[in-house]
């Protein structure tokens, strides 16, 4: 009896687990509907739907920060290039960043590297997506 | 505890449900099946296309669009592609340094043999298409090696491909490398790429004789019979991997490596898929 | 085919024209905006698409489906701007880009193609 009520509980908290939205899907829905600046709950918690590189790049507007952001930008792109994955913007979106940055434009140049940090984020996030999904598009 | 326990369970039952799903519809190197794969591909195209005889796809999207196909047939009554064909003709003939020519790599001195290409190479390990075949043979020349996209490679291509018209495609998977590498360019095919977020198959597939913008994609059907290819946006004879590259920037991706391994398992699935077509290249394009 | 998806988006249109429908309004701005995007094709190319009534759209495609009675069809602008933002969800073969979730449009750009879009 025990083992049948845990395994019933078993398969709910399974079958809720798989229908219940994961962080990641609950946030681009909210982003979707509502653009960025907006704040949502997801189990209890509140959260905005910012970006975490648009985070990152909410902070003082100074050459120090402008550097830091670009590096970490040129490291995400470094590693979706490893993937054979990236995209042709995000390599321009880095040289500009650069100019602003040198230019000392640090507002532009820090929210352009976050847009480039997120395009290779989800560059690496596409390839993972195309390993598993490639198959629903063969026709049968 | 336990039900952590019967949680895993649950959880490894799912994952052998999905592997088995994927398993069923042919999609790993044990259960991929090359020719049904090929058969569901026709099949798919003729139940859209129900008028279209298979055989007609080596034209492309003229096999399916009857106002563009009356422009193009006009084209190619004055094939742009006719001078390429004769400066390959003589590219082809033209000896090496070593007294030896293109005619001495080739099984038949080169005649008629482009529907067996792309090729799996035993020897090799790796998938050789005519444009790797062509190089390698100028390499073991001491002759360097051409540019792969455009200019001279796409002439003896092109003449290469001249001498083998209405030779019916015959790609052969002769073991289970080569089928790892047409599965590898199976996933390629129907993989998302680029900002855009697009496959070939959207395209080429799903989107084919559909207009985007005033242009319409051809199916990828007997997409391969007809290259190299004249194009008029081009304004010259360019090689299947250039198409594949600039496909690649179409939708905002950097392009792959032109005949890296996975462009050479990109060809060698889509040609696989267009066996049993005759090759009709060079042909002429919008 | 168009001429059935037209149909039923008119059908649509009468179903909800009844109902009342609030929308925000949208400034004559992020309208001009929405339709410079609508047709340029390095932003929004809208156009290589979805055909829509407007008179300098001219040759569209039609891979999706036309742009018609969009109030109609969406009363509610979040979905439309989640239609947008990733068409995916809804569809996961759909050949339509992910213009918010691949950022290929800003928040601001997708918004203001929404005023314009609602012009139709």
């Amino acid at each position: 009896m025990n083992k049948t009520i845990s395994l019933v509980a078993a398969l709910m908290m399974v079958s809720s687990s798989v229908a219940a939205q994961s962080f990641d899907d609950a946030f681009n829905a909210q982003r979707a509907m509502y653009g960025k600046g907006h704040s949502f709950t997801f189990e209890g918690q509140t959260y905005t739907t910012d970006h975490p590189e648009e985070v990152a790049a909410a902070v003082e507007a100074n050459a120090e920060n402008a550097a830091k952001l670009l590096a970490a930008a040129k490291d995400q792109h470094a590693q979706v290039v490893a993937l054979d994955f990236d995209w042709t913007l995000t390599k321009k979106l880095l040289k500009a960043s650069a100019k602003a940055l040198a230019g000392g434009d640090f507002r532009k140049s820090m929210d352009i590297s976050a847009q480039a940090q997120y395009h290779a984020r989800m560059g690496m996030a596409q390839y993972h997506q195309s390993q598993k999904e490639w198959v629903m598009a063969v026709p049968e | 505890m336990k039900i952590i326990k019967s949680m895993l369970v649950g959880a490894s039952l799912a994952l052998v449900a999905s592997v088995s799903h994927a398993a069923s519809s042919g999609n790993t190197l044990a259960t991929v099946d090359p020719e049904a794969d090929r058969l569901a591909l026709q099949s798919y195209f003729q139940k859209r296309f129900p008028k279209v005889a298979v055989s007609d796809y080596v034209n492309g999207i003229y096999a399916l669009d009857a106002p563009s196909r009356e422009q193009w047939q006009e084209i190619e009554e004055f094939p742009p592609y006719e001078f390429d064909i004769e400066e390959g003709e003589e590219l082809f003939n033209t000896a090496f340094a070593n007294g030896k020519s293109y005619a001495d790599c080739f099984a038949n001195g080169g005649e008629g043999i482009r529907q067996n290409f792309p090729r799996w190479d035993e020897a090799q390990g790796q998938v050789v298409t005519l444009e790797l075949a062509i190089n390698q043979c100028r390499e073991s020349n001491g002759e360097k090696a051409l540019g792969w996209k455009k200019g001279k490679i796409a002439k003896i291509s092109a003449y290469m491909a001249s001498t083998s018209r209405d030779n019916v495609f015959d790609v052969q998977i002769p073991n289970d490398a080569a089928k790892a590498a047409y599965l590898d360019g199976k996933q390629s095919f129907y993989a998302r790429r680029g900002q855009l977020n697009m496959s070939c198959a959207s395209c080429h597939v799903a989107g084919a004789n559909i207009l985007i913008r005033a242009d319409l994609p051809g199916p990828t059907l007997g997409h391969v019979t007809h290259f190299p290819v004249f194009r008029s946006k081009w304004g010259e004879l360019g090689t299947l991997q250039r198409r594949y590259g600039g496909c690649q920037k179409n939708v905002r991706g950097t392009p792959q490596k032109t005949q890296g391994e996975k462009f050479r398992n990109l060809e060698f699935f889509q040609t696989y898929m267009s066996n049993g077509l005759v090759v009709n290249g060079p042909g002429a394009r919008k | 085919m168009r001429k059935n998806i037209i149909k039923h988006a008119l059908l649509g249109l009468a179903l909800i024209g009844a109902s009342s429908v609030t929308l925000a309004d949208y400034s004559a701005d992020d309208i001009a905006k929405g339709k410079a995007l609508y047709l340029n094709k390095k932003k929004g190319n809208c156009i290589a698409c979805h055909m829509i009534p407007d008179a300098d759209a001219k040759l569209p495609g039609n891979q999706g489906p036309p742009l018609l009675a969009m109030k109609a069809r969406f009363p509610d602008s979040t979905k439309l701007r989640a239609q947008i933002w990733d068409a995916t969800v809804r569809n996961p073969l759909s050949i339509m880009p992910p213009f918010g979730r691949h950022w290929i449009l800003s928040e601001a750009e997708i918004d203001a193609l929404i005023a314009y879009l609602y012009e139709y």
